[in-house]
């Protein structure tokens, strides 16, 4: 058990380093750190298979300390409401990134209108609270749905169409969203959707400065647990729901479709539930996103984001749980964390793609085997 | 007891006629034999009974129900299962993940139970992973052991067990095999015999229609045999009977070897 916790706590000890180290000579050791890490991993086979074995072992002990990491970050990253804010942003993906790798890793169903959806859910809490009056709370448990309801419209198309054609249908789809944004009156056109009302749950508002055990944290750590919670929920949802027959039809349709159908799987219900649970997350990530920045305007949800979901699933490895997890959390922070970088986001995100599908197609941490246990 | 009734059966292409007024029918525990040359509708005829093309003409009766128009997927559902010539197996997916979604349609857990109720899905899933070791020993006793070994994993032979155990999760009353001895060399030709067998004597009350080139395979397993050629049934019988007709030796063998 100590063996799991210690090598948790070293991931974490080197992650939070490697965000807060300002100084390039504190950089450069942490660098050297993470790579030495890597190395011994690399070249101790013996110490990776102890590894494995008691992460296999301790699965309870494994969950447990990364939770309470997780839940210790804010206190980490104290000093730094940016940080703290990225971290959140990070955790969103984790939502998104979970719906969609149901749709395009497990379901075959390349959907590359990730953003559109998000930016389904963002617009609808923001008309909703803003122009409706509704609680931000309210708005958030409601805008998933609308991106659930104009998904289903859009599913004929996608049960019509594959592969590289369904593909195209949906960067339409991100392009049609984005000129209607910018154009419609009642979504503000280019200026979006300003002055969000932030979450209030029990009179207690999201930006507030929480203190917990007398220390005092930045606002943004409300947002952080919120969307701590709502990862660790999504991946609890879509990890049962992989495990199980869905995953399990899904997969099939996404290899065989003539072999699925004649085994009795109904082509429209398994293509139309992974694309509606799917929409769910991540309209539900869009949702948080709007509550936490306080404005959505078009630019928030262009093309550009759909293809860095895409690139947090495929990093991780198509169709697997966890590995959206890790995408998401090594994606999301790393142009952050070298500024000249944010520029190029998008050419980075680009060459991870290529570098991932020629090299290592199957994502740093693949999809195992449903063991049914 | 007719299970199976197929009359007038006519499936177009364009202007191509690819089957033409076939009357096929198959009884309660009846095996039945088709052979055919190349592009003689072989296939046709399964992907037309399974729903995967819409016939142009004809009638197909399965017990009570009338399969034409029907959907691919509820076909299945009614009974009937199949194998196919080229493979389809999940190659990606474990062992027991390929024949378990035979089992899907007969599952009783829902979405609420993969996510909420956990108890209830984990019991059917272990009930079902049992199920389908029990069907893969059947025909080797080596291969239960290797069902969460992905099937890209396994020698041809052993895929073409896996994709009849698939077929047989489901329960069906029919099973329609598509020259399950392709690509085999004849000692594993000699095994999927013994395969063949133990499914009989298993389920004796399964129907089975089997296409086959191989007609040593074809005179072991079928009580009958039906022999297409351009579409067109040109003889039924015994294989003994259809074998010595002139009209298949000729579609087999070509006019000069017939009078010969």
């Amino acid at each position: 058990m100590f063996l799991v916790w210690l090598a948790e706590l070293i991931v974490f000890a080197l992650v939070v380093a490697g965000i807060l180290s300002e100084r390039p000579a504190a950089l450069a050791a942490t660098g050297a750190a993470l790579v030495a890490a890597a190395l011994l991993l690399r070249l101790a086979p013996g110490l990776r298979r102890r590894l494995a074995e008691a992460f296999a072992a301790e699965r309870g002990a494994a969950l447990a300390g990364g939770a309470a990491l997780a839940l210790a970050l804010p206190f980490a990253l104290r000093a730094s409401p940016y940080w703290t804010f990225v971290a959140a942003l990070a955790l969103l993906y984790v939502t998104i990134g979970q719906g969609l790798n149901l749709q395009i890793g497990s379901a075959g169903l390349i959907n590359l209108a990730g953003a559109a959806f998000a930016g389904l859910g963002g617009y609808t809490v923001g008309l909703l609270t803003v122009s409706a009056g509704w609680p931000a709370w309210a708005a958030v448990l409601a805008a998933p749905w609308v991106a659930v309801v104009v998904g289903t419209l859009l599913f004929v198309p996608i049960l019509k169409t594959r592969g590289h054609y369904l593909a195209l249908v949906t960067i339409a789809f991100v392009f049609i969203f984005n000129i209607l944004m910018n154009n419609l009156e009642f979504t503000g056109g280019p200026q979006g959707i300003k002055n969000i009302p932030t979450l209030r749950l029990l009179g207690y508002a999201f930006t507030a400065k929480p203190v917990v055990f007398g220390v005092e944290l930045p606002a943004h750590a409300n947002f952080y647990y919120a969307a701590l919670l709502t990862a660790a929920v999504a991946t609890a949802v879509l990890r049962r729901l992989h495990d199980g027959w869905l995953g399990l039809v899904l997969n099939t349709l996404r290899d065989d479709e003539i072999a699925a159908r004649c085994a009795g799987v109904s082509v429209t219900r398994g293509k139309l539930l992974a694309f509606c649970i799917g929409n769910f997350f991540i309209g539900l990530g869009g949702a948080l996103y709007a509550v936490m920045v306080g404005f959505v305007s078009p630019p928030d949800f262009d093309f550009g984001y759909s293809l860095i979901m895409l690139s947090v699933i495929i990093i991780g490895g198509v169709d697997s749980i966890p590995g959206v997890v890790l995408g998401a959390c090594l994606l999301l922070p790393l142009p952050e964390r070298f500024r000249f970088l944010h520029e190029y986001r998008l050419l980075l995100y680009g060459l991870v793609i290529m570098f991932m599908l020629l090299y290592r197609p199957q994502g740093l941490w693949p999809v195992g085997i449903r063991r049914y246990r | 007891m007719r299970l199976l009734e197929v009359q007038g059966l006519g499936v177009r292409f364009g202007g191509l006629v690819a089957l033409d007024a076939v009357d096929v029918a198959v009884g309660e525990g009846e095996t039945l034999g088709v052979i055919g040359p190349n592009g003689s509708g072989k296939t046709t005829l399964f992907n037309a009974l399974t729903g995967l093309y819409a016939p142009a003409a004809g009638r197909i009766r399965f017990g009570e129900h009338d399969l034409v128009g029907l959907e691919t997927h509820r076909i299945a559902r009614l009974g009937i299962a199949r194998t196919f010539q080229a493979s389809r197996l999940c190659l990606g997916l474990s062992v027991f993940d390929n024949i378990l979604i035979g089992m899907h349609a007969r599952r009783r857990s829902g979405l609420l139970d993969a996510v909420v109720r956990r108890g209830r899905l984990r019991a059917e899933m272990r009930e079902a992973v049992e199920r389908a070791a029990h069907l893969l020993a059947l025909f080797s006793r080596e291969l239960p052991a290797r069902g969460f070994e992905r099937v890209g994993q396994l020698p041809q032979i052993d895929r073409r067990r896996v994709e009849i155990c698939r077929a047989l999760a489901s329960r069906p009353r029919l099973l329609l095999l598509d020259e399950p001895s392709a690509g085999m060399n004849p000692e594993e030709t000699a095994e999927l015999m013994r395969d063949l067998a133990v499914v009989r004597e298993e389920m004796p009350g399964l129907s089975m229609i089997v296409i086959e080139h191989d007609m040593f395979v074809i005179e072991g397993v079928s009580q009958r045999v039906v022999a297409l050629n351009y579409g067109r049934k040109i003889a039924e019988g015994p294989f003994a009977a259809v074998a010595a007709h002139a009209e298949v030796r000729e579609a087999y063998l070509g006019r000069e070897s017939a009078r010969a």
